[in-house]
């Protein structure tokens, strides 16, 4: 029955609020807790739920995406019939070679959805965090005889911390006692339903299909307030609730990241991470990390390949990091193959891949506000 | 298909027994080392480096962790179409089957595999040394000669000459005498177990050496001597880098402590020769609020809440807050407790060592806790004592 469900991850989103760290990137390939890209945690929840069968809807700056997942192999992800297929846009007749929405990019993929032999398609964003397995949604999507099934969580203020000028899909679900979806609203200043929509959900893959066919050729574009939505009022699709309950942070803006990184020093947080199934990510053969005689590290997630001299504190260390003599360091995420040389001093701060702090430098953030250094920038 | 030029075949059979309680129940080559790394991982990483993509490893004891580690070769670029990395057991044919009798029989018996490849050479390597070398370089100088046989030697100090296989040679580096251990040794030229043969006239003496019912199927007693009596062109290629053979307990944890020097002679870091590893799929490493590292080498897994001081600590490690590690080395899946003191000691993998416990002490022989002991509250191990469960439950 696993063997039955394909996944589909649209790593597509508005992602303004993200800055620097998305200036290169896709959201999904922002780089998390010291070894991790975002989109691996949906990668893995796929794995260990007995999916093999991926694809990614890759839309803007995929390049570091693609490097990242090659053939699929980290993941278990290469195997002879199903595997990873990573699916770029292309120039069509009907396509202008940008996907214009979630219901375009299914469109434009419909080869793949068809040659594809499961019956069942989860589709899912890739702009979260969470560790779970999803068959226990798929068991119930099969039990209840939905056409649809909406994964959703408890509205908490940590996870709705969003910006107020993203415009990425804010859904939220009403849901009567039997897991029935009664309704939803898309975008809303102020939500009145308490069920955050996660963006995973599980469908027919012949329904999907139809689906996409139906609402584009009548004009739509928006999966939640022209497909979803209408057919839940009008009652003509089966559409029901999954509670999730796991761990969930959603990457939208820059302090979300940042406090998500500190997030992460909690242990309950990395149990609920780490501690449930094996999170796969590309290998990348880094030697161990070293600490040497005046080091002082506390409260930190570091990875392999540092090495690391000064004090370090309340941070985040990505692999190849180097922290020199008399250096400081507090609440700062510090991502691959940065050098912080001697005596320098940083509190509340972002680093992307390969930035580069000459000595004796002194950068110092508000925690409500940190400080966002790009990729490759020497100070 | 087309032939490959140079194919290896890694003799991984060894038992290890002065690794004692260590190689209970795995092969010496698959003996954790350096934080993240196997013994086998540097031989395998250095013939991925050297270009050669062949590799046949030769198991016999405690194969099951050595078989799961190496698995389709993919960590080490070896899971290959044509080539690869493949772990050759003793078998059974329809006549017979035995066991490897030595290390020139593991050869033999395998060279309808060697064959497959049409090799013009054959590098024969062991599991138990760590160093980085380049084995093409060795090659060129093979094929530059002419030899028969290339064995790589290395300088040694002379008052552990004697308990190595010592290269006398000549001005022109050609071997012209052989001791296995001597007493007196003219040279201080020590055979790192690095042979390589042209595949014509190895394939000839295993045959002969075969046939001969008094020998020992060695290379070292007998392949070796036999080569020599029959004045083959044997060349010496002399290597000056790192190489420690980590066959002991004091040498294993010595080779892991010289990895925390500040400029250590053997660097892992170079990104020319990386060492590859199978990776464990674990969490970034955790140090908590009250946690002391100083001087040591930690990998993913590891959560330390207390204090590590001059130790190597392997994936998924846990030293628990209140708990003291120095000078110690801790393989995979090993739990300190709060209270516990280690020092000068190696872990193997997957023991608790609870709380209050005292192993090892500052002066004197290395420790060794034997795979998933239990170590009851409060006990004691003195400097150089062995220990594991059954030494635990005999006490008891």
């Amino acid at each position: 029955m696993k063997n039955d469900v394909m996944g589909i991850v649209y790593t597509s989103k508005d992602d303004l609020n993200l800055r620097e760290l998305t200036s290169q990137r896709a959201v999904a390939a922002i780089p998390v807790a010291g070894r991790y890209r975002l989109i691996d945690f949906t990668l893995s929840n796929m794995v260990n739920s007995g999916i093999h069968n991926v694809g990614i809807i890759a839309q803007k700056n995929y390049s570091s995406l693609m490097d990242h997942l090659g053939s699929g192999k980290d993941w278990d992800l290469h195997t002879r019939n199903n595997g990873l297929f990573i699916l770029p846009p292309f120039m069509t007749r009907d396509n202008s070679g940008e996907y214009n929405g979630l219901l375009d990019a299914l469109r434009s993929n419909f080869d793949y959805l068809r040659r594809s032999k499961q019956d069942f398609v989860i589709l899912t964003d890739s702009d979260y965090i969470m560790t779970t397995s999803f068959e226990p949604m798929i068991d119930q999507h099969i039990k209840s005889r939905a056409d649809i099934t909406m994964m959703y969580k408890k509205v908490t203020p940590e996870i709705t911390e969003f910006s107020s000028s993203s415009k990425n899909n804010h859904v939220y679900m009403d849901i009567d006692s039997d897991n029935a979806v009664t309704n939803l609203e898309i975008n809303p200043n102020a939500a009145s339903f308490g069920n955050l929509f996660l963006s995973v959900m599980m469908v027919k893959r012949t329904l999907l299909i139809y689906l996409v066919d139906q609402a584009l050729s009548r004009g739509s574009h928006d999966m939640y307030a022209d497909v979803l939505l209408p057919a839940i009022q009008a009652g003509s699709l089966k559409i029901m609730g999954y509670e999730e309950e796991s761990y969930y942070r959603r990457v939208e803006t820059i302090r979300g990241y940042f406090n998500l990184s500190l997030d992460l020093l909690k242990p309950e947080v990395r149990d609920a991470l780490f501690g449930k199934n094996p999170v796969f990510t590309k290998t990348r053969d880094s030697v161990p990390t070293i600490y040497r005689a005046g080091a002082k590290v506390t409260n930190s997630l570091v990875a392999d390949g540092c090495v690391i001299d000064g004090t370090v504190e309340n941070c985040v260390l990505f692999r190849g990091v180097r922290v020199g003599k008399g250096a400081k360091l507090k609440n700062c995420v510090i991502m691959q193959d940065s050098y912080i040389e001697d005596d320098v001093e940083l509190e509340n701060v972002i680093f992307d891949k390969e930035v580069t702090i000459r000595s004796h430098g002194r950068l110092i953030g508000q925690s409500q506000y940190p400080i966002v250094i790009g990729k490759n920038i020497t100070l | 298909m087309k032939s490959k030029k140079c194919i290896a075949m890694l003799l991984a059979g060894g038992q290890g027994s002065r690794l004692g309680l260590l190689t209970k129940v795995m092969a010496k080559p698959a003996v954790p080392f350096g934080g993240k790394y196997r013994i086998i991982d540097f031989p395998l990483s250095n013939c991925t480096n050297s270009n050669i993509d062949t590799v046949g490893v030769l198991t016999q004891y405690q194969p099951l962790e050595l078989n799961s580690y190496i698995g389709s070769g993919q960590p080490w670029d070896l899971d290959l179409s044509y080539g690869g990395v493949y772990v050759l057991p003793p078998y059974m044919t329809a006549k017979s089957g035995e066991w490897y009798s030595g290390t020139a029989n593991a050869i033999y018996q395998n060279i309808g595999f060697i064959e497959q490849y049409d090799p013009e050479y054959v590098l024969i390597l062991s599991g138990d040394h760590i160093y980085k070398m380049d084995y093409n370089r060795m090659l060129s100088a093979h094929i530059e000669r002419g030899a028969d046989i290339t064995i790589a030697v290395r300088p040694v100090p002379w008052e552990v000459a004697p308990s190595f296989g010592i290269m006398n040679t000549d001005a022109d580096h050609n071997i012209i005498e052989f001791e296995e251990k001597p007493k007196h040794p003219k040279s201080n030229l020590a055979s790192m177990g690095v042979y390589i043969f042209t595949w014509k006239i190895l394939k000839e003496y295993l045959e002969n050496d075969n046939a001969d019912p008094n020998s020992k199927n060695d290379f070292g007693k007998n392949i070796i001597p036999k080569l020599l009596e029959d004045k083959k062109s044997m060349l010496a290629y002399e290597f000056a880098d790192y190489w420690k053979d980590v066959g002991t307990i004091a040498s294993l944890w010595e080779a892991n402590m010289d990895l925390l020097e500040e400029n250590p002679e053997f660097d892992l870091t170079d990104p020319r020769w990386k060492i590859y590893s199978r990776s464990p799929v674990m969490p970034p490493q955790f140090l908590g609020a009250k946690a002391v590292v100083e001087n040591s080498m930690l990998t993913e897994g590891c959560e330390v809440y207390g204090t590590a001081r001059h130790s190597v600590l392997f994936e998924g490690v846990i030293v628990e807050e209140g708990a003291v590690v120095e000078n110690s080395v801790i393989m995979p899946g090993t739990r300190i407790k709060s209270g516990a003191v280690v020092n000068r000691t190696i872990v193997a993998e997957n023991c608790v060592i609870n709380a209050n416990a005292r192993v090892g002490e500052a002066e004197g022989d290395i420790a060794l806790i034997g795979q998933a002991t239990i170590m009851p509250e409060g006990y004691v191990v003195k400097a150089g004592e062995q220990v594991d469960m059954e030494a635990i439950k005999r006490e008891a």
